[in-house]
């Protein structure tokens, strides 16, 4: 039998209150792509994190080629072939593509030109175009990721993890990822990376190993599977699927939201918003797709009021909005899901009943005689979590002791509260696992056949098209284009997405 | 919740007697018995009813000055100013006195004083939480140079329009007896002052947990992004927080002015600032345990003032400073370790579990 490259044998990792790993063994050979593949939750970034030193194993063993090590720190780890790309890129966005790769490993007088040229030449060895004397902060983020790349291959890494690495990429740049991978394990080398993309896995890896409540819940051969059968593995269970949506005619619908060429520019920059028009009427589920960064959050933030827009004008229910704070638009019925529920959704050191009087504090809502009625809230907080089933222990527990699922289920519940006409929702499911996914898309729709309108921002394509009435494309601030549900295949969209027009704009009705 | 408390407690009065344990080694390098020193110091404070009331005498404007620190902490920010603060209240409690003292009937003077320095230190405490709003000023260093702003006007106005009549020393002539906080127990020094510092550490704490605007300065402090999202104007809550911070240090100056010293001088109680700092962090912020961290460092105020006393010792008064520095550093490593403690616990616990 030949000596794997990595084994992990029975590794148990134990976090205050949790257990984020328990007995996980299993192996990657050489020339190996072994895929990781479970729920948000389910613990395979953490498994990873401990194979690169970056937590310490409570139990069990790692072997790499048949001996037992102890790796410490990522440095132990470096030095034993292993190099792991987070999600979360560590990059220094003020240094040049060169300074960060030999970042750590040079010392005294550094001869620049000479480094220029060898990562230069490292990055024609793997058909990446990286220009790499410009600073990595002016790099677009799929570009980010090949300057990681690149720098665990210039640490002549033998074992590349990757966590999450599509996440961030458009379509076509997830292609020329996967062909990387493929051609990088063809070299013998082994690869191990983390998704909850079952395609993604299916497409590239050797061998997939399941992990579903920090075990492992399977470990199979790609050829002797298929996607069904790993959705069953991941989740424990099948899911129903979601009926489909009919496009039905909005005409008669009142708008309830109106942007009408807003454009947001900050002096000197490039603009952040340039002349977006789009109406969003009741009842409607309006798609905004695009690569993260294009300008999405921006439209979020004109309307929420946390962004003042340079020009054009966001109206609600015919009314102009622009002159109003964030506390009016509250009071509009307005409801906003952010993106990032860590910093802008909720209070993660307060607890679940505080976060849900957050939007609403100054409310009589919550008090009597002027002082707050734990009574109320906890009554009103306890119902919250037995309607959209959040898996809390009561009301006075806090948001930082819930999974990421059953936080953005609380923040959920409270926007839906708050947008009584209008919800925004900016990718409202990201990282989350599919049992999550399939409640919050639930969730959506009920809100909708409410009769309210419907935001939807995500760069899943999957979900745009699943959700939406009608879909737009946002690319560098701009609208590309407005189309209807099912006008669109994915190839155009992913053209589209990364800026290209040209006869796809012809095709789409404008609205 | 209640576990919680109980395990701060135990860790924090454990630190504070390691810390006093390793204070009183330090008394053998001035060639002393410690055990000797401490027991007869502890026995002339029990004994003697004035000195037992000097405790609270010392705690009371520390209190304040520790409600002040607290308050901003909950919003994240950093008075470090308590201490001018402090002096802007004792400057208009002093002056409002002299000019009202024998004028006004005590009780109606009483309160308006109250109102007057907690307007007076809420006012320069507004301009620091202004400066952060308006131009994003680090507080910190604002809070902390305000202090030498106001002590140099209060010294400013000592030698000028507020120096005593005799003109001899920096000081104010003293006050008319019907500004004096009444004394609440007789043989001591302890006046209305600390009831006034209790009631205010109880309000703070209905303030903070029981009203919208007290979760909303809470909000904002532990996540200003969340806050602002959700209507609430950090900038607007910035002036609000320390506004009321430093009204509470301003009462300070009420206390000891009308309560003790009964006229303003130079150099006035130059440190409860710095040690409302201690305090509130030895208390966790909670307004409710300022009161106790508060009695502890005036017991250790008093208990270094009374060896400092002992005869035929020589015994310098200052070793306090070095007690109370002790202590603190105790009780910090206190906090990491209950920390650690419950961390392994819990990991254990969950070990325990999985094994079933």
């Amino acid at each position: 039998m030949v000596t794997p490259v990595v084994e992990l044998r029975n590794v148990s990792k134990y976090f205050a209150k949790v257990i984020a790993n328990k007995n996980v063994s299993f192996s990657v050979g050489e020339g190996e792509v072994v895929a990781l593949l479970g729920e948000n939750g389910a613990g395979k970034s953490t498994i990873m994190k401990i194979l690169y030193g970056l937590y310490g194993a409570d139990e069990g063993q790692i072997l790499i080629r048949g001996e037992e090590k102890t790796i410490k720190s990522p440095k132990d780890a470096m030095t034993m072939g292993i190099a792991m790309i987070q999600q979360h890129f560590s990059l220094v966005p003020t240094h040049t593509v060169t300074e960060n790769i030999i970042l750590g490993n040079v010392h005294g007088k550094i001869a620049l030109k000479k480094y220029d040229e060898k990562i230069k030449g490292l990055a024609e060895a793997y058909d990446f175009d990286i220009p790499v004397e410009s600073k990595v902060g002016a790099l677009a983020v799929g570009v980010q990721q090949k300057v990681e790349i690149l720098k665990a291959l210039y640490l002549e890494t033998k074992i590349l993890i990757m966590d999450e690495p599509t996440a961030v990429l458009t379509p076509q740049e997830s292609e020329h990822l996967m062909g990387f991978i493929k051609d990088f394990a063809a070299k013998g080398n082994s690869v191990i990376f983390i998704t909850h993309k079952l395609k993604e896995v299916m497409e590239v890896a050797d061998r997939i190993v399941v992990m579903r409540d920090g075990v492992v819940a399977g470990n199979v051969l790609k050829n002797e599977t298929n996607e069904r059968e790993l959705a069953k593995l991941m989740m424990g269970k099948e899911l129903a699927p979601s009926e489909k949506i009919g496009v039905k005619d909005f005409s008669e619908a009142e708008t309830l939201l109106e942007l009408s060429r807003v454009s947001v520019v900050e002096k000197g920059e490039t603009p952040l918003l340039e002349d977006v028009s789009f109406m969003l009427r009741a009842g409607e589920v309006f798609g905004i797709a695009g690569v993260s960064g294009n300008g999405q959050d921006a439209v979020c933030e004109v309307i929420s009021g946390s962004r003042k827009l340079t020009s054009g004008d966001v109206l609600c229910c015919g009314q102009s909005i622009n002159s109003y704070t964030i506390r009016e638009r509250i009071d509009a019925g307005i409801g906003y899901v952010p993106v990032d529920r860590y910093r802008d959704g909720l209070v993660m050191d307060m607890t679940l009943a505080e976060n849900m009087m957050l939007k609403s504090s100054f409310s009589k809502r919550w008090t009597k005689h002027g002082l707050l009625s734990r009574k109320v809230l906890n009554k009103y907080t306890s119902d919250i979590i037995r309607d959209h089933k959040v898996k809390a222990v009561g009301p006075e527990e806090t948001a930082k002791s819930l999974s990421g699922g059953n936080q953005q289920k609380m923040v959920l519940a409270r926007e839906i509260d708050v947008g009584q006409k209008v919800i925004i929702f900016n990718q409202p499911t990201r990282g989350l696992d599919m049992g999550a996914v399939d409640r919050i898309h639930r969730s959506i729709i009920g809100e909708k056949e409410k009769g309210k309108g419907i935001l939807l921002i995500s760069t899943e394509l999957s979900e745009i098209f699943e959700m939406s009435d009608h879909i737009a494309v946002m690319y560098k601030g701009k609208i590309m284009g407005i189309f209807e549900n099912g006008q669109l295949s994915t190839e155009r969209i992913g053209l589209l997405m990364a800026g290209y027009t040209g006869e796809t704009e012809a095709s789409g009705n404008e609205k | 919740m209640k576990n919680n408390i109980k395990d701060v407690l135990i860790y924090n009065v454990g630190a504070v007697i390691v810390g006093l344990f390793i204070s009183a080694c330090m008394l053998f390098f001035l060639k002393v018995n410690p055990a000797e020193v401490f027991a007869e110091a502890f026995k002339k404070i029990v004994s003697d009813g004035y000195t037992t009331g000097e405790i609270l005498v010392k705690a009371t404007p520390l209190i304040f000055t520790a409600l002040a620190f607290s308050f901003t902490y909950k919003a994240n920010l950093f008075n470090i100013g308590a201490q001018g603060q402090f002096y802007a209240g004792s400057i208009v409690a002093v002056t409002l006195s002299l000019l009202l003292g024998g004028v006004v009937p005590t009780v109606p003077l009483i309160i308006i004083l109250l109102i007057a320095v907690f307007i007076a230190g809420g006012a320069v405490g507004a301009l620091i939480g202004l400066a952060k709003a308006k131009c994003n000023a680090n507080e910190f260093l604002v809070s902390m140079m305000s202090t030498y702003v106001v002590a140099a006007i209060m010294d400013y106005l000592l030698r000028t329009v507020l120096r005593e009549t005799k003109g001899e020393y920096l000081q104010t002539d003293p006050i008319s007896k019907s500004a004096y906080l009444v004394n609440i127990i007789p043989g001591t020094r302890v006046h209305l002052g600390f009831i006034i510092a209790v009631v205010a550490a109880i309000g703070v704490w209905v303030l903070l947990y029981k009203t919208p605007l007290g979760f909303r300065i809470r909000a904002v402090g532990c996540n200003s992004n969340a806050a602002e999202l959700s209507g609430i104007r950090s900038s607007k809550i910035y002036v609000i927080a320390f506004l009321i911070s430093g009204g509470l240090a301003g009462i300070a100056g009420l206390t000891e002015v009308n309560g003790v010293q009964h006229m303003l001088l130079q150099n006035f109680n130059e440190s409860i600032g710095s040690f409302g700092i201690g305090i509130a962090i030895l208390a966790n912020g909670n307004p409710i345990g300022v009161i106790f961290a508060a009695l502890l460092f005036g017991f250790m105020n008093v208990m270094g003032t009374t060896m400092g006393r002992l005869p035929g010792l020589n015994i310098p008064s200052s070793i306090i400073d070095y007690i109370e520095g002790i202590v603190m550093i105790c009780v910090i490593i206190a906090y990491f370790l209950r920390r650690y403690v419950n961390t392994r616990k819990d990991k254990k616990l969950l070990m325990k579990e999985s094994e079933k």
